[in-house]
């Protein structure tokens, strides 16, 4: 580049900076940043990358984006990015980027056996059709499976979850959104009857406190980490308390860093209970209003499977507690029994995890009782070489923060406990500490899920790709939400499947087991992400699986593929996310995908044509069906009443379920895209606002049910830049369930009006002791959850802790990230964090390379112990974006018993030199 | 070429040693400052991303800083070309 040349756009960087984050500049600069841009066009965007859901300025000339800025116009974000931000403009340019459609050949034909070779668009579809109905008329609808993602757009995981749900009559639909926030999912709808949180990013700039538990919000959410900090410079009671198992990025920002044992979270949120009743600061008026409590079953299990079938003989011993349990002594005394006593115990409710009753506030005090601060801080003090009285004054002062009335509290959480054996019931105390105190539902006062991917909300949980969902909340196995799902989608009534599907660990275990043997995955690396990796990659490899990877890197999952299909990343698609505050944010397509690169959506609604409603909605066996209303172990055949409605056996899934005369009336071109294509439409060769289309279709199952999305157009005005549903009369909903902002709220000030599971049988901590069902509308449930201990810890064989997470610099398995090749140089592989004294005594330094070991794999890695992440004593961690370190080897699948989401963060390990 | 703006907060009172040090820095020039908030906008040339996602963490290490985000980037490259199979897919 010219020096004159380089000098000008640099001032005119300088100067859209400065404009960007409102520091007044000459006139002069403002004409040099003009210039700078006049050739480019400027259309907002969303970051591609995490839950926070920044709003990005994208600037393209000539079919390619040229230059990114952080939208001063966004709420979010107000200008900022962080380093991630930077990758939105860069990851559409990798030199390994899949641009056509690759499949595994010997002699120009399909070979499992065979190396990967071009095929045509034609020739993989008609492929994957072959493959597609030999395992359907084989196996029926529960031999097939889909792995999405909550990095999918709204549109194309509600037309996945339209053509599996209603086409292919299966639920084997699962989003990586499992292993990411079902357990704040779970407790969502176990505590408030609805999902998604109370309050918004906001309330950082009205509360005095933030408390982050389980979450190193410097690195996973450094936007949102930064309006934290910011607050603290400018709020003089402002607290910031950092609440992990080890010394991260977020300690450095925090008054308070609490560093405590794996699982001991359940007995400090129970010791923090304890403290509000002792000190009487409940707030009886909020709880006796708008809140129940209640209790479930303990014994259920660690979501593993219940036989040793396909365990590796390491792993068996640890397999066996899915059975049986034997309690350990601080699990003794958390449930109020004598410790001096063994007590085994069968793990008879694993398939009921849910179940819960209503109990009185004296049970729930007795409860919590023996979580005094002597017995809590023994149990969770984390780093031994901190004393036992100074690691008692923090969880006091800690206490003394949540119980003060007059102090508003922000809680925020990720993966720590979402990613936990009793991640729901993680997820539900901290709710009980905020409900007790009734600080909930108004500005300052939230306890807040933070989400780790950028439409988690938006397309995961709101538009239902779950195994068990349906839009808007609803489940598959309640006949009235499957009734009124049936009537939108125009369906014969029993077209769809009222058992819950295989969530994403059981797809995998299903494809090893051989009760699955097709797979098309969409968005995300699952061979990478899901723990106890070494069963899922030979069971891809070596049994009779048709593995598909919608891709657009070669990821982990696109290597162990039968058939690779190439596709449209972010801004060369029309699109939507939602982020973690329930904001919907939609996009413009800016540029062209390159070569034979498509749009997930477009390869869904082209497959679809190639299956007719014949083949689908004739008799199905679906093993272990009970509902009522069915015969057993199957779904009947629709074919008769379905031409009643006007289907004609042999229409394709497409024409049925997805170019509907309603949809056509969206017609293409709109004036909404102010000139951008639409690679989706013109390769379809259709005239009809694909996208716009089903999105609206979809929106109308949240409309005046709680879920109101404003219409598609209102997203791309000019000065919308996102919008927090319920979106009611053009007004979005920032806290919900308050009378002073949601229009939803019709008793009181304070309405929780979720309906879900709203009418309980009555009981003790024990168990029910009644049969009568109360109901109780409107209200909130307090739950009691007991400590209970992680389902592998250390021994004398594998005699360390690993947890798994997150890097700034790299996005989970790096499929993205890892293509900036200079980046990848510069941090090319995951690093084991560890503390020096634990290197020391096992004869290591840091830079050795070792083996590290689990009862379910070995990998080599570095091992590191000066660098940002700062475990204590016998403890460790390791990043996951890296493929050829492949952390999840080791990892336990294991998952919470009631959200089915993976613990990533407690394995037991051993290292030693190579 | 990559070229970003990036947005450096430090207490008002050390905007002049801030702006000196980080003047002092390879690729990195400040071109607004606003002495009361002690905001400073600075422009960060690199060659690479590498570099420029290091140099970032040589600003945040300054003495004072606190808090430095990108927030404009540039690109000023040529779009690959595209292998028909990448490289290490050919093998597998």
């Amino acid at each position: 580049m010219e020096l004159s040349r380089r000098n000008f756009l640099k001032s005119g960087v300088a100067a859209a900076t400065a404009m960007a984050v409102g520091i007044p500049i000459s006139r002069i600069a403002s004409v040099a940043a003009a210039e700078t841009e006049q050739d480019w066009r400027w259309d907002k965007g969303v970051c591609r990358f995490c839950g926070v859901g920044c709003g990005i300025m994208i600037a393209t000339q000539d079919g390619k984006i040229v230059a990114t800025k952080g939208d001063p116009d966004a709420p979010v974000n107000r200008g900022l990015n962080c380093v991630k931000g930077y990758f939105n403009g860069k990851i559409l340019y990798g030199k390994d980027r899949l641009t056509q459609p690759l499949m595994r050949m010997t002699d120009g034909r399909f070979d499992k056996k065979g190396k990967f070779a071009p095929v045509t668009w034609d020739q993989a579809f008609d492929e994957m059709a072959i493959q597609f109905k030999k395992a359907y008329e084989e196996k029926g609808p529960t031999g097939i499976g889909v792995i999405g993602s909550g990095q999918w757009l709204i549109q194309e995981g509600y037309a996945m979850t339209k053509l599996m749900k209603a086409g292919f009559r299966s639920n084997n639909i699962d989003p990586n959104a499992r292993n990411c926030m079902a357990s704040a999912v779970a407790a969502f709808m176990q505590v408030f009857g609805i999902d998604e949180p109370p309050g918004n990013y906001d309330d950082i700039e009205y509360t005095d406190t933030v408390v982050a538990w389980g979450a190193n919000m410097a690195e996973a959410h450094p936007v949102l980490w930064q309006r934290v900090i910011d607050r603290r410079l400018g709020h003089a009671d402002m607290k910031v308390v950092n609440i992990t198992t080890l010394r991260n990025m977020t300690s450095e920002g925090s008054d308070l860093e609490i560093i405590i044992k794996p699982n001991t979270d359940t007995a400090l949120l129970n010791y923090l209970a304890r403290e509000i009743i002792h000190r009487d600061e409940v707030n009886q008026a909020f709880v006796d209003a708008h809140c129940v409590f209640c209790a479930g079953p303990t014994d259920i299990g660690y979501g593993m499977r219940a036989t040793d079938k396909f365990a590796f003989e390491a792993e068996k011993d640890i397999q066996a507690r899915e059975i049986e349990v034997t309690l350990t002594r601080d699990e003794a005394i958390g449930l109020g029994l004598d410790p001096e006593q063994v007590h085994t115990i069968k793990q008879a409710n694993a398939a009921t995890a849910d179940r819960h009753w209503l109990v009185g506030f004296e049970d729930f005090k007795t409860g919590v009782e023996p979580y005094t601060l002597d017995f809590v801080a023994e149990l969770a003090k984390g780093d031994a070489e901190e004393s036992l009285d100074a690691f008692k004054a923090k969880l006091v002062r800690l206490a003394d923060l949540y119980a003060d009335p007059k102090r508003k509290m922000v809680s925020f959480w990720t993966m720590g406990f979402n990613q936990h054996v009793r991640g729901t019931w993680v997820n539900e105390q901290i709710y009980s500490v905020h409900l007790l105190l009734g600080k909930i539902a108004e500005p300052g006062n939230s306890p807040f899920s933070l989400t780790g991917q950028p439409s988690a909300c938006g397309t995961a949980r709101e538009v239902g790709t779950f195994s068990h969902r349906l839009p808007a909340d609803m489940v598959v196995n309640i006949a009235k939400h499957r009734d009124i799902t049936e009537q939108t989608w125009k369906l014969p009534p029993k077209t769809l499947n009222p058992k819950p599907g295989s969530h994403i660990t059981k797809i995998m275990r299903d494809l090893e087991d051989g009760s699955m043997s097709w797979v098309w995955v969409q968005v995300n690396n699952p061979f990478q992400h899901v723990a106890n990796a070494n069963h899922w990659l030979k069971a891809a490899r070596e049994n009779d699986n048709f593995i598909v990877v919608s891709d657009a890197y070669p990821s982990i999952s696109a290597k162990v593929a039968d058939l690779i299909l190439p596709v449209a990343m972010i801004f060369e698609k029309w699109g939507g996310y939602g982020n973690a505050e329930r904001r919907t944010q939609l996009w413009r397509e800016q540029v062209p995908p390159p070569g034979e690169a498509r749009s997930d959506l477009w390869q869904i609604l082209e497959f679809s044509k190639r299956i007719t409603l014949a083949e689908v909605w004739k008799d199905q066996a679906i093993p272990g069906l009970k509902d009522e209303g069915f015969e057993e172990g199957k779904l009947p055949d629709v074919m008769a009443s379905a031409q009643e409605m006007g289907y004609q056996p042999e229409m394709t899934l497409y024409e049925a379920l997805f170019e509907t005369p309603e949809n056509k009336a969206f017609a293409w071109p709109d004036p909404v895209a102010k000139g951008h294509d639409n690679h989706t439409v013109k390769h379809l060769g259709v005239d009809w606002f694909v996208e716009k289309a089903l999105f609206e279709e979809y929106a109308a199952f949240g409309r005046g049910h709680h879920h109101d999305l404003a219409p598609f157009d209102v997203y791309y005005q000019d000065d919308v830049r996102g919008l927090r549903w319920p979106v009611v009369d053009g007004k979005e909903t920032p806290w919900r369930f308050n009378a002073k902002y949601d229009p939803y709220v019709k008793n009181g000030e304070i309405e929780f009006y979720g309906g879900a599971m709203k009418e309980l049988v009555t009981g003790n901590l024990t168990g029910p002791t009644t049969e009568e069902k109360t109901k109780f509308p409107g209200k909130a449930k307090i739950f009691f959850r007991p400590y209970a201990a992680p389902v592998e810890s250390p021994d004398g064989n594998y005699d360390l802790w690993l947890c798994t997470g997150r890097l700034l610099e790299h996005w989970h398995t790096g499929t993205m990230t890892r293509r900036v090749p200079e980046l990848h140089r510069a941090m090319p592989a995951a690093v084991l964090d560890m503390n020096e004294k634990d290197a020391e005594e096992r004869g290591l330094k840091r830079q050795d390379t070792v083996w590290i070991e689990s009862r379910r794999g070995k990998i080599k890695a570095v091992i590191e112990t000066t660098g940002r992440n700062r475990p204590p004593r016998g403890y460790s961690f390791m990043a996951f974006f890296d493929e050829s370190v492949f952390v999840n080897k080791l990892c336990i699948d294991a998952t919470c018993p009631i959200s089915k989401e993976e613990d990533f963060k407690k394995t037991a390990i051993k290292i030693y030199k190579v | 070429m990559n070229i970003s703006g990036i947005l450096v907060v430090v207490p008002p009172a050390r905007i002049e040693g801030a702006t000196r040090a980080l003047n002092a820095l390879p690729g990195v020039e400040v071109h607004h400052t606003e002495p009361t908030t002690g905001r400073i906008v600075v422009v960060q040339e690199a060659e690479t991303v590498d570099q420029e996602v290091a140099a970032l963490s040589r600003i945040k290490a300054l003495s004072g800083v606190m808090l430095a985000e990108m927030v404009y980037h540039v690109f000023d490259e040529t779009p690959p070309e595209w292998d028909a199979i990448p490289a290490d897919m050919a093998a597998s």
